[in-house]
């Protein structure tokens, strides 16, 4: 009787835990001697597995479970959208960026939005619809960095083929694309073509159910074949003209065939000895990554402790300020000069530290709205393999199912990412032809003080990103944690106005001593999606094994082999 | 062992045994048509809620931020409370959850008034659970006259708790289209 009982007992309590704890947080990581791939999804990253093991170097990886994400998760990412990209060959003395951030098509102007009198964009018209779209760079960048960085082992037929499977045979609904489907039923509703594609008469498939996009597989199929022409010219862009068009957007035809993505130069910064390499503008992500860190630098965290409320106080008030440079600052460099030497320099970093006050909460240096750019899709993905080869990924269509114009007969859902731009005039991020919306991507790579690769990492969420990744980061260096550690610990998020955000599970001593400084709390779920999804590849010198880590607030996987 | 026995059935109902669909537990339908459905916590989950008002041609209006003070000029019958929260939906409204919370409250107090009965649903699962859905859980289920759930919602038993073991009379169903059954049961 006694076992019987005991038994019971056990049973209630894995039923109660199962309530609390809904998702597993862990298995996320990975570590093997050849390679190791972590992404959003477990399916893409045994993609950028199956092409390091057929020979593929981490950029046929990466490329390879870039598309797959764009399948899996369609959501947040994929061919109707853009990003940006860092990587360092073993053989290249410095790192790259290629960017595909989208740009505004010819026809766009300042004042293309109609704003109510708070400043607002009417009717939703900056994220729902044709005027919301961006001319997409997703293709055009992964076959960039393909034809540029890959290994050429493998054919461009061989790298999508794994994508084009997942699209005919059907993608699985995880719990958390489930939720995004649920929150984002009024725009999916709004846009019959999508409302088509993911829900069944009118309701959204339940948990494991699968989801199939045979059109996509086409179009992918298309562009295997006939590679960045098969997207930007043809058949697929006059659908997607039109369609825009249908939708009262402006893109053309001619606005997709003069697509081009750009190649640049990383903004790079130390942390700790450490070199930070990550992506300049039209992102704020990188050098706002830096500048962030630099100021964290000035304090010795080790010594204050982690997640205690003097930790915490200073990454809130670092944020303020940084995000203060950022409303003011930033731009596309194509259109605006941006300050990008002062804004990552150790002495500016100094004076932005020596305004913080140990024993209060500051008022916000500088008033703004950055709840503008709020985006909470997006995905990030991370490689290395034995080479020591580095390939750091982040892309995205937006908000959650981006402007929800899904194109017919291609499957490609496009991007809102127009709703970037400050919507009026006399902004240096105010909309102009051709230009980047602002961004906050923050795609990076570490090299250790010797200069030899490190680690790779990056993370989605929105203006999240930098303080997200800069957390992570600050884990593994200043604290010694274990890469899932790390990216498993809890967050903290701080505009530079409004409350500091933090996941609940931070110890309820800091949050009480975070209120005595002053700070307004705003508490979150314990796993928050809203604080981001890392992915990150790390060296480690020590076992010389290669170690992965994704994030349990997503569906992040890591693989290695 | 005879005496052990009930108490081990007693502790599976509590625990694992809540997760299970239910029976329908509504005897008679309660409601009357035209219905006024309205989100508790904004959730997008109020779409679903038209879609299977709409399947059972019902006669409704949505209004997701409907106040006690407009409920008698919509003229409606009954009230229906589409609960759990969204962050995004409350931000997109500019309200945080304790206003939204109060708005139910009082827009349930008018109905009262008035005579409407209501039904509460929850059919955004496991995904809208947690601490923030828990609020808006936990201060509506109370004030309804039935409550349909969405089994996934109600593996820890909350539901069972709140509708107060038959109270109110509870029904869970597997999949988010089960629930349009119950629903067109409740009304006349």
């Amino acid at each position: 009787m006694k076992r019987l009982l005991a038994l019971v007992a056990l049973l209630l309590v894995v039923s109660g835990l199962t309530a609390q704890e809904p998702f597993n947080a862990a298995g996320r990581g990975a570590h093997g001697a050849n390679g190791v791939v972590a992404t959003a999804k477990p399916e893409a990253s045994q993609v950028g597995i199956d092409i390091l093991k057929k020979g593929g170097n981490a950029v046929d990886a990466a490329i390879g479970a870039a598309f797959a994400l764009g399948v899996l998760e369609p959501d947040t990412n994929g061919i109707g959208g853009g990003g940006f990209m860092i990587l360092r060959l073993a053989t290249m003395k410095e790192a790259v960026v290629i960017d595909f951030r989208e740009v505004a098509p010819a026809a766009s102007k300042p004042d293309m939005f109609k704003l109510d009198e708070r400043g607002r964009i009417l009717n939703h018209a900056g994220t729902d619809g044709g005027l919301s779209v961006g001319v997409p760079g997703d293709v055009a960048g992964l076959l960039h960095a393909l034809d540029t960085f890959g290994s050429k082992k493998l054919t461009r037929a061989q790298i999508l083929q794994p994508a084009i499977h997942m699209a005919t045979q059907g993608i699985s609904v995880t719990a958390n694309l489930d939720k995004n489907i649920k929150d984002s039923l009024e725009k999916i509703n709004a846009f019959p073509a999508c409302a088509e594609l993911f829900l069944q008469e009118g309701l959204p498939y339940e948990i494991g159910e699968k989801i199939k996009n045979p059109d996509l597989a086409r179009t992918l199929t298309i562009i295997a074949k006939k590679g960045v022409e098969g997207f930007y010219k043809g058949e697929i862009a006059a659908k997607i003209a039109a369609e825009v068009k249908k939708q009262g957007g402006i893109l053309t035809v001619q606005d997709l065939a003069t697509y081009a993505i750009k190649v640049r130069k990383p903004v790079q910064g130390t942390y700790r000895g450490y070199t930070i390499l990550s992506v300049p503008p039209a992102s704020s992500g990188g050098t706002h990554l830096i500048e962030l860190l630099n100021v964290m630098e000035t304090f010795d965290l080790k010594a204050l402790g982690q997640q205690s409320p003097a930790t915490a106080h200073r990454w809130s008030e670092a944020m303020k300020l940084v995000f203060a440079d950022r409303a003011k600052y930033m731009a596309d460099t194509d259109f605006a000069t941006v300050p990008l030497a002062g804004l990552v320099s150790k002495a500016y970093a100094r004076e932005l530290a020596a305004r913080i006050s140990p024993k209060e909460s500051m008022t916000a240096p500088l008033p703004g709205n950055p709840a503008q750019y709020e985006s909470g899709s997006t995905t990030h993905l991370s490689v290395m393999d034995k080479d020591g080869n580095m390939v750091s990924i982040t892309k995205s269509i937006g908000l959650l199912f981006g402007s929800g114009v899904l194109v017919p007969g291609t499957g490609i859902l496009l991007n809102d990412h127009m709703s970037d731009f400050m919507p009026k005039p006399g902004s240096v991020n105010s909309i102009e032809p051709g230009k980047r919306p602002l961004s906050s991507i923050s795609p990076s790579l570490i090299l250790d003080p010797k200069g030899k690769s490190f680690m790779t990492i990056g993370s989605p969420g929105a203006t999240r990103i930098f303080t997200t990744v800069a957390q992570v980061i600050s884990n593994i260096l200043d604290f010694g944690m274990p890469l899932q550690a790390a990216i498993s610990a809890p967050r903290l998020a701080q505009p530079h106005t409004g409350n500091l955000s933090l996941e609940a599970r931070l110890p309820a001593a800091t949050q009480k001593a975070l209120g005595t400084l002053g700070h307004k709390l705003t508490l979150r779920g314990d796993w928050d999606p809203y604080f981001g999804g890392v992915q990150a590849v790390l060296y480690d010198s020590k076992t010389r094994q290669l170690v992965g880590g994704a994030d349990p607030r997503r569906d992040g996987q890591a693989i290695a082999y | 062992m005879r005496q052990a026995a009930p108490i081990v059935c007693t502790l599976l109902l509590l625990g694992a045994g809540t997760a299970k669909a239910q029976g329908f537990n509504l005897k008679a339908p309660i409601a009357t048509q035209p219905t006024l459905v309205t989100g508790v916590g904004q959730s997008a989950d109020i779409e679903m809620v038209k879609v299977l008002l709409n399947r059972g041609k019902v006669v409704f209006k949505a209004d997701p931020q409907a106040k006690a003070g407009a409920l008698a000029a919509t003229g409606s019958k009954s009230l229906v409370l589409v609960i759990g929260g969204s962050s995004k939906g409350l931000g997109a409204a500019g309200i945080s959850a304790e206003v939204d919370i109060e708005r139910a409250k009082g827009l349930v107090a008018e109905a009262r008034k008035l005579g409407l009965k209501i039904i509460g649903l929850h059919v955004g699962g496991e995904g809208r659970r947690g601490q923030m859905s828990d609020k808006f859980i936990t201060g509506a289920v109370p004030l309804c006259d039935y409550v349909i759930v969405v089994a996934t919602g109600n593996k820890d038993g909350l539901f069972n708790q709140l509708c107060g073991k038959g109270r109110i009379p509870l029904d869970s169903v597997e999949k988010i289209a089960n629930a349009g059954a119950p629903l067109l049961k409740a009304f006349k």
